[in-house]
């Protein structure tokens, strides 16, 4: 027997990967969306663009074009005018006609037959020229000439327009004539003249459109590329499961995370060949299209065209890559293809929007824009199409950008197939639980933590519920403070400990601090919570000190206008309601959400102390972001880690919630200090007010003390079960 | 059908008080799985009889390790499933009734694919490939995607991929219910000649009286737990009083929890 043999993991990964990709090529969903689709899609894009094109330009183009106009004139000035006007054109030539008419009829005739000239549309303009006309041209008035346009046909714009040019060519020779009456040279009217000395130099070449329209051909590219990861994501893992083959690789000599790397592969491959179509299909479409887009406009490459080329297919193949592990996480969870297309199909439109994105303006590749999923790389290939700048080099500057968008897709695809892995495998996912992956939408069993994404999804829906609030949120803080700790933070909490049960105690670490003692609860608890209350102090001075040193007082608009807020609650208010809104109400609600909901899912159970750790500085990065002021961040990160520090080491939500208490407080306290809440400057001068809260360097030598001791208070009154 | 002996050293299936819990989605714990034990030798093959719900698939599973057991231990030809499930599997064929095949590949394919996937090198893949083509009658559809085979073909498809890597040990959750009774006839022929030429089997079915006289031993489960072992005569004296009846008769006793000795309920 052989049976103990076994293939290497790679050989079991292409193995995997051969099969798949077998089973996808002789699908012809996929054939369709991989060679058929792009191959039609660029053409008939292209085909309708170039004669949309075509059609507006040739009618621009007959617009602007001279024709012939029929002038009939009347009144007693009507032949003078019809001979300047015929000298006029007779000695334009040139630049000097630009706008002209190819030629204008003019007859002299009486008012009544003008006017049935004009009726019946035999003539273009209908001129009436007062008697004193002439005269009052030379001299120094302005005059006016009414002109009547056709009543039965709607006159043409360019008939009108073309008058017009005639009529500024008329005004510009009397004025010349006036000038020259008053002695003065034709230069008074002419004081610049600007002149291109290198016009000649280069042939003007025809407007490339291809940089206006390289955004939407890349964002279309991109949802083209991610379309080719549907069906052979969805017949990778939810269709193995619909025909009962998923089972048959689970029981293969090889681990879970071998075949989800190997189906990604497969799937990988064919989104790389729709990428390659679709690119070749661009190519050729605009190689082709030039037959059909008119004269004046091309669609060629600017210079370094195999550069930005070069450029697209590389960051694309970050997309690819991308798009790939996406599909694949997202149809794991299903248990049918039919399923699975239901649940990627809303995936596919928000990743599209994602890429749609990209081509917002501001987006721009320099910057950590190119890290994110899908915008990211339709940045980064579209500055290599913008404009006249791409080409060669433009190479060096987009190899940063490059590298960190394929990098971080790299990356998150990682994470993605290890997500993938975890739950292909996950039992419940497999043999158990809701038969649909509607059963994501199905309120889920008791458990006694919430899962992570769990620890997370309030804090989602609290930065959404943020951004909806700060729509009709009040100036007055007294309003908008109980508003968004209600909105962001307590009903996102509520609503997701609602859904997933969960053991309360457990979740929000309801317990004393510091262990039991013969004497009872009293000494230890009334130690951890000073010992909190000193670090929550200190951190605060620490923290406001080293912002004031970083940043002296050059805050952003927002942190000033936060301030400024602050300050006028803490000024108009009772001291009292004040420091409800300020220290109370946030200590309890946010610790609630990140110390109890947020670190408990995170650290897990049972604790190892690498995953608490992790625990610990993930929450805490959490509650930097949800804090939205990046300067602030820094600050709020340490006060969430020795928050979170605090919980782990106690046990309990007390000392995390006076910490954050005392924090708070130290505001409004610093400031009473600082000159008393009465003493402070009217609002609008922010700088005023930073600066009477400057911080003394005694303060911070305390404040190093007191975290040091609260920290010390804390550790001695920790909790020796093992919990942490 | 005589009892063959089961003798230690030769156990190559083993189950020892598995246990398997779990949430069901309305939060309520489950108990599929409570301490089934037992083993099965080169050369034998032993029935795993019960009831929708007994616990036979969750055991199955447990011992082919698609599931971790709560407690307890399952191994293979001496590979624990905890410890080295990729051992297990080089030494497993399973196959299920809901096991199914890849539509769009030709049974050779998925023979091959199978085989390399156990480390078999070109050589021994195409012998073993002409070998089970021929021992599965699928001469006349090897080539064909298997999405166009009948279910029998189908099945014997999955037994061929189980199979492939010519494993010691057999297991076989209900694989004759998708099956009429003439595909149900060849498979377990197939089966008896594995046991002769020394395979360790493992079937569990509903149809009683498909394997009655073809497995060595039987064990019914009940609610999770083994309720009676043995070989079919002595089920029918535990169970029937001696009388002599259908395995069918002495299955009901048992999960029912009455024996019928001399006709009265102990």
């Amino acid at each position: 027997m052989n049976a103990a043999q076994g293939s290497s993991r790679l050989q079991a990964v292409l193995a995997i990967a051969r099969r798949d990709l077998l089973e996808f090529v002789r699908d012809r969903r996929t054939l369709f969306i991989t060679l058929l689709l792009p191959m039609a899609t660029y053409p008939i894009m292209a085909l309708s663009t170039a004669l949309g094109l075509r059609a507006a330009s040739s009618e621009i183009e007959a617009q602007q074009a001279p024709t012939k106009i029929a002038v009939v004139l009347s009144g007693e000035d009507a032949p003078a005018l019809a001979t300047r006007l015929a000298e006029l054109d007779r000695t334009r030539t040139g630049h000097d006609r630009d706008g002209w008419p190819a030629k204008i009829e003019m007859a002299v005739v009486p008012p009544p037959e003008a006017r049935a000239l004009i009726d019946r549309g035999d003539a273009d303009l209908w001129v009436e020229v007062e008697s004193g006309f002439i005269r009052a041209l030379d001299a120094t008035a302005t005059v006016v000439l009414p002109v009547s346009l056709p009543a039965g046909r709607p006159t043409e714009r360019r008939v009108r327009e073309q008058f017009e040019s005639v009529a500024k060519s008329l005004a510009q020779d009397v004025r010349q004539r006036r000038i020259a009456r008053a002695g003065l040279p034709a230069s008074v009217l002419a004081p610049l003249d600007v002149v291109f000395k290198d016009e000649n130099r280069l042939p003007h070449p025809p407007r490339s459109i291809l940089s206006t329209l390289a955004g939407g051909v890349l964002v279309l590219l991109a949802v083209l590329t991610l379309t080719g990861a549907f069906y052979p994501a969805i017949d990778a893992i939810a269709g193995e499961k619909e025909r009962g083959t998923i089972e048959t690789l689970l029981i293969a000599p090889c681990s879970v995370q071998d075949i989800v790397h190997g189906k990604f592969l497969a799937v990988f491959a064919v989104t790389l060949a729709t990428l390659v179509v679709n690119v070749l299909s661009i190519a050729a479409t605009a190689a082709v299209s030039k037959r059909f887009l008119p004269g004046s406009i091309s669609m060629t490459l600017p210079d370094g065209a195999a550069a930005a080329l070069i450029v697209t297919v590389l960051a694309f193949t970050g997309l690819a890559a991308l798009a790939a592990a996406t599909c694949l996480a997202v149809t794991t969870a299903s248990k049918t293809g039919k399923e699975a297309q239901n649940t990627l199909t809303p995936v596919i439109l928000l990743v599209s929007a994602l890429a749609g994105a990209a081509i917002l303006p501001g987006m721009r590749a320099d910057s950590a824009l190119a890290a994110l999923p899908f915008a990211g790389q339709v940045v980064v290939a579209r500055s290599m199409f913008a404009g006249g700048e791409a080409g060669p080099d433009a190479l060096p500057e987009i190899a940063g950008p490059l590298a960190l968008t394929l990098v971080a897709a790299g990356l998150l695809t990682w994470l993605l197939l290890r997500a993938t892995a975890t739950l292909l495998a996950d039992e419940d996912t497999l043999f158990r639980g809701p038969d649909t992956a509607t059963g994501a939408f199905a309120r889920p069993g008791y458990r006694p933590l919430p899962s992570m994404l769990q620890g997370v999804a309030p804090i989602v829906l609290g930065l959404a519920a943020l951004w909806y609030v700060q729509g009709f949120s009040p100036d007055d803080l007294a309003l908008a403070i109980p508003l968004q700790q209600a909105a962001a933070v307590l009903a996102p909490l509520a609503l997701v400990a609602w859904w997933q049960r969960v053991d309360l105690r457990q979740t929000f670490a309801i317990a004393w601090p510091g262990p039991s003692t013969r004497h009872g609860r009293v000494w230890p608890v009334t130690t951890a919570l000073t010992g909190a209350a000193l670090c929550g102090a200190g951190v605060f001075v620490l923290g406001a000190a080293a912002l004031l040193a970083a940043r002296g007082t050059g805050f952003s608009e927002e942190a000033r206008h936060l301030t400024e807020r602050l300050i006028s609650l803490m000024r108009d208010r009772p001291t009292g309601l004040a420091w409800c809104l300020i220290a109370l109400v946030p200590a309890v609600c946010e610790e609630l959400l990140f110390r109890g909901w947020t670190l408990s899912a995170f650290a897990g159970a049972p604790r190892s102390p690498a995953r608490t750790a992790w625990a610990v500085i993930a929450q805490a990065a959490c509650f930097a972001i949800f804090h939205l002021l990046p300067e602030r961040m820094p600050q709020t990160f340490l006060l969430g880690a020795v928050l979170g520090w605090m919980t782990v080491v106690s046990g309990s939500l007390l000392p995390a919630m006076v910490a954050h208490l005392a924090h708070n407080s130290m505001a409004i306290l610093l400031v009473s200090l600082a000159g008393g809440l009465s003493g402070l400057p009217p609002s609008g001068k922010t700088d005023d007010a930073v600066a009477l809260v400057g911080i003394p360097p005694w303060a911070v030598v305390a404040a190093v003390g007191a975290v040091i001791l609260g920290a010390l208070l804390l550790w001695s009154s920790r909790r020796r079960d093992g919990s942490e | 059908m005589q009892s063959a002996p089961v003798d230690d050293s030769r156990t190559v299936i083993e189950a020892v008080d598995l246990v398997k819990h779990y949430t069901a989605s309305d939060g309520g714990g489950v108990r599929a799985v409570e301490g089934v034990s037992l083993a099965v030798a080169a050369g034998e093959m032993v029935g795993l009889l019960g009831a929708n719900g007994a616990g036979k698939t969750t055991t199955l599973r447990m011992l082919a390790t698609l599931l971790r057991p709560t407690s307890g231990s399952a191994s293979i030809a001496g590979c624990d499933s905890q410890r080295d499930p990729v051992g297990v599997r080089r030494r497993l064929g399973y196959l299920s009734a809901t096991t199914g095949v890849p539509d769009r590949l030709t049974p050779r394919e998925i023979f091959a694919s199978f085989a390399t996937l156990h480390g078999l090198d070109a050589a021994e893949r195409d012998d073993r490939i002409a070998r089970l083509v021929t021992a599965l009658d699928l001469g006349s559809c090897a080539d064909r995607p298997a999405g166009r085979l009948s279910s029998g073909q189908r099945q014997r498809v999955s037994l061929g991929r189980a199979l492939v890597h010519d494993p010691p040990a057999i297991i076989l959750d209900e694989p004759t219910s998708a099956l009429d009774v003439v595909g149900a006839r060849d498979l377990l022929a197939l089966l008896a000649d594995l046991r002769a030429q020394g395979s360790a089997i493992l079937i569990s079915t509903h149809r009683l009286h498909e394997i009655e006289h073809r497995c060595d031993r039987f064990v019914i489960l009940h609610a999770g737990r083994v309720v009676a072992k043995g070989t079919r005569a002595e089920l029918l004296a535990a169970w029937l009083g001696g009388r002599n009846g259908e395995l069918e008769e002495a299955f009901f006793a048992a999960i029912e929890g009455r024996r019928l000795a001399d006709g009265v309920p102990s």
